[in-house]
């Protein structure tokens, strides 16, 4: 069953169009969203999160229309967000703002919201560091204190915008294991620049460039699509789109191949610069908002 | 290191329920130093309810925020805990930006009652300015550097709006009130100022979908210190507070915070500049 349906949705700042009238559906589980900088995904996040309103088209998340002010209420009270980027209110401790969320949370009850705040902290690897101001933790740190307030009351709908920038790798296998059995249930929407979070997590891949989808199935199927095209050699060859040396010495060629090339099996980053790049825009140059 | 003989199962049950005598359970604690497999098995005795309920408690007493100054102010003043942690993210709230309120209200109206009509004047400009300043400082670009992440929750963005205003108010609205009373001049000039601030804030708020709060705010400042200036050179400066400005300054309140109202469905989304 659908929980969040987007139908043609648009979102224009400008004369730019953030989203060119994109639908899209999504079912409990977790669905990555890739794409360059400036594609799209963090407008399309923020619709989904109630954050902003589309422009055109009709948005339905967990039975709930968001146009209307007690439609976004009705989300907020199943929907964990994590922004891009945010900052703290001064003077807060990682517990102090987890609960000040929470309080925003309706979690009235200071005894059961202090027990889902421990639960939410512990849960992140955060125990340690609980009583301490915010602006001592490291980048790590801040970024699992904002993951934990999106936990809060086992949300049915998680929205997550780069949630692994700046975790270190074991933390980031942390917070897949914990993204792994929300999306159990709850429907997970997880937008990132790393590939492998998205290898690793998601069933489901949808790709954003322009403000439009370029794709949007399994990972295995967009993975296929990168089949044959991915080569080693000892140089740079001039029909590879991308190429990069390689930790061995030999440089891995993406694109389409010449005749007796030594073809290696795609991985899902391959066969995502392959997608972009066809699509006509150039990742560093798209650099946008 | 382990012992040769270890304490029999049924005395180490009898001390884990905390049965044991004084000098037996001296002797176990004794033996346990010494015994891990005996220490072992006490672990898998001993009940773990009051350890556990012990450990909440200390984990409690240290995560839990104590409140701060202000928020036990606000509390005692018969605002219920949550609400006073929601105010106590505002920057209105901080000691720095309370202690500046206080200093200067304090020199404003010494400089009244010591230099007459100079300093009324001065008291006139500051007062109304403070609570304007505290609301530009608490509803602007970066007042919340959590806004976005406060924008997807079900708390209401209008209480959250009101209270916060009223927050700041309350700030600064009861000393002022108390000095104006120790002014020359009539008593009501201690509330006069009132309504010059509600115009300013409600026009700060009105305009801050558009105009950075504290834009608006030190336009504010520039017409209101220009008024109360030229009424100074006009001959009085209490004119400017006199009963016709009072009506004029109620309705820009007034046809302000219609505007707020107005646009209190769309007040919890992010603007377009975000």
């Amino acid at each position: 069953m659908n929980t969040v349906t987007l139908t043609e949705v648009g979102k224009s700042f400008g004369r730019t169009d953030a989203l060119a009238d994109v639908s899209l559906a999504l079912a409990p589980g977790i669905t990555g969203l890739l794409g360059p900088n400036g594609a799209g995904k963090t407008t399309m996040l923020r619709i989904m999160a109630t954050a902003l309103a589309a422009d055109r088209g009709t948005v339905r998340v967990l039975g709930a229309d968001p146009a209307t002010p007690s439609g976004r209420t009705e989300v907020r009270r199943h929907l964990g967000y994590v922004p891009q980027e945010t900052g703290f209110p001064r003077g807060f401790t990682a517990f102090s703002f987890i609960d000040y969320m929470a309080i925003l949370k309706e979690w009235s009850d200071p005894t059961r919201r202090h027990a889902e705040v421990r639960r939410v902290v512990d849960l992140v690897g955060l125990t340690d560091v609980a009583p301490k101001r915010i602006a001592a933790l490291s980048g790590g740190q801040r970024r699992r204190v904002v993951l934990a307030q999106a936990l809060l009351g086992e949300p049915d709908l998680l929205v997550l915008d780069e949630p692994t920038t700046g975790l270190d790798p074991a933390q980031r296998g942390r917070l897949r294991d914990v993204l792994g059995r929300a999306g159990e249930s709850a429907t997970v929407l997880i937008s990132t620049h790393q590939t492998a979070d998205v290898a690793a997590l998601c069933e489901r891949v949808v790709v954003l460039d322009g403000g439009r989808i370029l794709f949007d199935g399994t990972v295995v199927d967009l993975v296929r699509q990168a089949d044959g095209r991915v080569w080693l050699a000892q140089e740079r060859h001039p029909a590879a789109r991308h190429a990069w040396r390689t930790g061995t010495g030999r440089v891995r060629n993406v694109g389409d191949p010449p005749a007796d090339v030594d073809l290696i099996e795609p991985d899902l980053e391959d066969a995502y610069l392959l997608l972009v790049g066809e699509a006509g825009s150039d990742p560093e140059l798209e650099a946008v908002s | 290191m382990s012992a040769t003989w270890h304490v029999d199962a049924s005395v180490l049950e009898s001390y884990a329920a905390g049965r044991s005598t004084q000098v037996g359970g001296a002797s176990v604690e004794a033996h346990l130093m010494e015994c891990r497999e005996c220490s072992s098995v006490l672990r898998e005795l001993m009940p773990t309810e009051p350890l556990d309920r012990a450990w909440r408690a200390i984990r409690a007493h240290v995560e839990e925020p104590r409140a701060g100054v202000v928020e036990r102010l606000l509390a005692a003043l018969g605002l219920s805990s949550d609400s006073a942690r929601l105010l106590a993210a505002v920057p209105a709230f901080r000691g720095a930006w309370l202690l500046g309120v206080f200093t200067v209200l304090v020199f404003a109206s010494a400089a009244a009652v010591f230099a007459d009509d100079t300093g009324l004047t001065l008291f006139l400009v500051i007062a109304p300015l403070i609570p304007v300043a505290g609301v530009a400082a608490s509803f602007g670009g970066d007042a919340d550097p959590a806004h976005e992440l406060v924008t997807v929750t079900p708390y209401s963005s209008v209480r959250l709006l009101l209270l916060r205003t009223a927050g700041v108010l309350m700030t600064s609205a009861p000393i002022t009130m108390l000095l104006g009373l120790a002014l020359p001049g009539p008593a009501w000039l201690a509330v006069a100022w009132l309504t010059p601030a509600a115009a300013g804030i409600a026009l700060t708020l009105a305009v801050s979908p558009h105009v950075d709060t504290t834009a608006t705010a030190a336009v504010f400042g520039v017409v209101w210190s220009c008024a109360v200036l030229s009424a100074y050179h006009l001959g009085d400066p209490v004119e400017v507070v006199e009963p016709l400005m009072q009506l004029v300054l109620a309705a820009v309140a007034l046809a302000a915070l219609a505007v707020v109202v107005l646009r209190s469905p769309s007040l919890d989304l992010l603007g377009r500049n975000q």
